[in-house]
């Protein structure tokens, strides 16, 4: 498994996609000193609803997360370099966990240090504050990259239909009608950070810090198995 | 290596469809010790029928098995089989020796450093092994390619069209080296387009066309019928009634006319005497050959014939 993780690595650590990463993950921080500046100071509520769930949680880890994800197959899918690794004598598993873990080795410490920025900025230091939302954007990371290194392995068109899913389902449908919220990776981040520091984020969603880790194992692992299958099943080009 | 009597490969009743396209129709063979040649057309389905035979591609009907156990989802075999793809794309960031110490790591062989020597000597890139993939010619690639093929030391080697890009000298060491690998006892399959190449290189032959096994043996068979088909030559002369008058009476000509050009058209069974007698016959009757061009004398048309006859 060694080796597909570090070819993964170099594979994915182009210059361009590390500097496109780079500005994204600046964003929030940016936006969140901006905010705290301003003359109407946004309250913790306003603050959590536009920065740390709709930007960091449902656009920019998910933005950063698609970039690295769907070239983790995508491209050799495309360069036909795939066969490469399919045509070795190991389970399919290990090929597509290593591209999993490849894939949140690189995002997870441009999100991470993001989000700890945002949230050192926005809560004056408070460190439970800080490591709740660092640690929610980090299970997040593993979600939204399990989602989209499949979605690489099952579509040539995984940017687009990822950029779709993150518009639509992340931002738009999540936002506004609730049976969808339980289908939705920012929800499970958010509930997570809620309950991390319920003192500072007052929750609604009435989930345990347990019960979030194990909603975002399932779903990591439900999508890391369903790469496993479809590189089984798939005929490589 | 595998004994002589029970077939390594076993191609039985495989098709492959792509929506209303028959890529490959319901071929059956088996491949023994040694090298065998898939020979056909562009658009054959050589690629496809190989792309199942390694397990990349599932078939639509039939099976493929490799010492008696099934291609397809099987990963276990590959410690045994070594496969060379037709696309030639390389990892250009990987120097040559990464990318084939990496094969060798991925196929669990476990002297590294050991197998990877040997497979770069036998691809005589040695010179060149710490250059970046990115540098390499066409040729080089190919040949380092094959060298992290041959990493592990398979039992088969399954090559699709590994003579592209191969200058003459390169073509010659590399003939010699899959020789030398089949008279180890190795099983070597590889696809071309080009009649000549499987000649020189295989035992057995497996003729497609159109997805179809239109001919399978020796190649010396397959040759004689190639030999005996009718052939179309078109010849542009300044008397093209006088030398179709004269041609029509030779023996190995079997009927000509005149085109709307103005140029004869021969058809022969026996071109290598039309070879010789058309200009002597031309030089006795004081007629000036132009331009002699065989008709149909591309690939095509001689799998056309094989499929015909």
């Amino acid at each position: 498994m060694g080796s597909v993780y570090r070819l993964t690595l170099r594979q994915l650590s182009g210059k361009w996609r590390l500097i496109i990463m780079t500005v994204l993950a600046c964003m929030p921080v940016i936006i969140a000193t901006l905010m705290l500046r301003s003359s109407h100071a946004p309250t913790v509520r306003e603050f959590e609803t536009a920065i740390l769930s709709a930007m960091l949680s449902g656009s920019i880890a998910p933005l950063v997360v698609l970039a690295i994800a769907a070239a983790a197959f995508g491209n050799e899918v495309d360069d036909r370099t795939l066969a490469n690794l399919t045509l070795s004598p190991m389970p399919r598993w290990h090929i597509a966990l290593p591209k999993l873990l490849a894939t949140i080795t690189i995002a997870g410490p441009f999100i991470a240090a993001s989000a700890l920025l945002t949230a050192h900025v926005a809560f004056l230091g408070d460190a439970r504050a800080t490591i709740a939302v660092t640690v929610s954007a980090l299970v997040g990371v593993a979600m939204y990259a399990s989602v989209f290194v499949w979605l690489g392995l099952v579509s040539t068109q995984a940017i687009g239909l990822g950029l779709l899913y993150i518009v639509l389902w992340e931002g738009f449908f999540s936002g506004f009608v609730s049976g969808v919220r339980l289908l939705s990776i920012r929800h499970y981040a958010i509930a997570l950070m809620h309950a991390l520091d319920d003192r500072r984020f007052a929750s609604g969603d009435h989930l345990s810090a347990l019960a979030s880790i194990a909603v975002a194992v399932v779903v990591t692992g439900g999508f890391l198995m369903l790469a496993n299958r479809r590189l089984r099943r798939m005929d490589v080009p | 290596m595998s004994d002589n009597t029970n077939p390594v490969i076993r191609v039985q009743g495989v098709s492959r469809w792509f929506g209303s396209v028959v890529a490959v129709s319901d071929v059956t063979f088996d491949v023994m010790p040694g090298i065998t040649g898939l020979l056909g057309p562009n658009g054959a389905g050589k690629t496809t029928l190989l792309r199942m035979m390694t397990g990349l591609a599932d078939a639509s009907t039939g099976t493929v098995t490799m010492f008696g156990q099934p291609v397809r989802d099987n990963p276990s075999l590959y410690h045994r089989i070594g496969v060379m793809s037709e696309h030639e794309t390389v990892y250009g960031f990987m120097q040559g020796r990464e990318f084939v110490r990496m094969m060798g790591t991925l196929r669990g062989v476990k002297d590294i450093e050991a197998a990877t020597d040997r497979a770069i000597a036998l691809v005589d890139l040695a010179d060149a092994q710490h250059r970046s993939m990115d540098t390499y010619s066409r040729g080089m690639r190919q040949r380092m390619r094959l060298a992290a093929t041959l990493v592990h030391d398979p039992e088969i080697l399954i090559l699709d069209e590994p003579l592209n890009g191969a200058d003459p000298r390169q073509r010659v060491h590399f003939k010699r080296l899959l020789q030398t690998l089949a008279e180890q006892g190795r099983t070597i399959v590889l696809s071309s387009h080009i009649l000549e190449e499987v000649e020189q290189l295989a035992d057995t032959v497996l003729l497609i066309v159109n997805g179809k096994l239109a001919a399978s043996g020796g190649f010396r068979a397959i040759r004689a019928a190639l030999n005996q088909r009718p052939y179309h030559v078109r010849v542009i002369c300044d008397a093209p009634r006088k030398l179709a008058a004269a041609v029509v009476e030779l023996a190995s000509v079997d009927a000509v006319h005149v085109d709307p050009d103005g140029a004869v058209v021969v058809l022969s069974r026996n071109v290598l005497d039309l070879q010789v007698e058309l200009p002597r016959l031309a030089q006795a009757a004081s007629i000036s050959l132009r331009r002699v061009e065989p008709l149909d004398d591309s690939l095509e048309s001689v799998f056309g014939y094989l499929v015909e006859a």
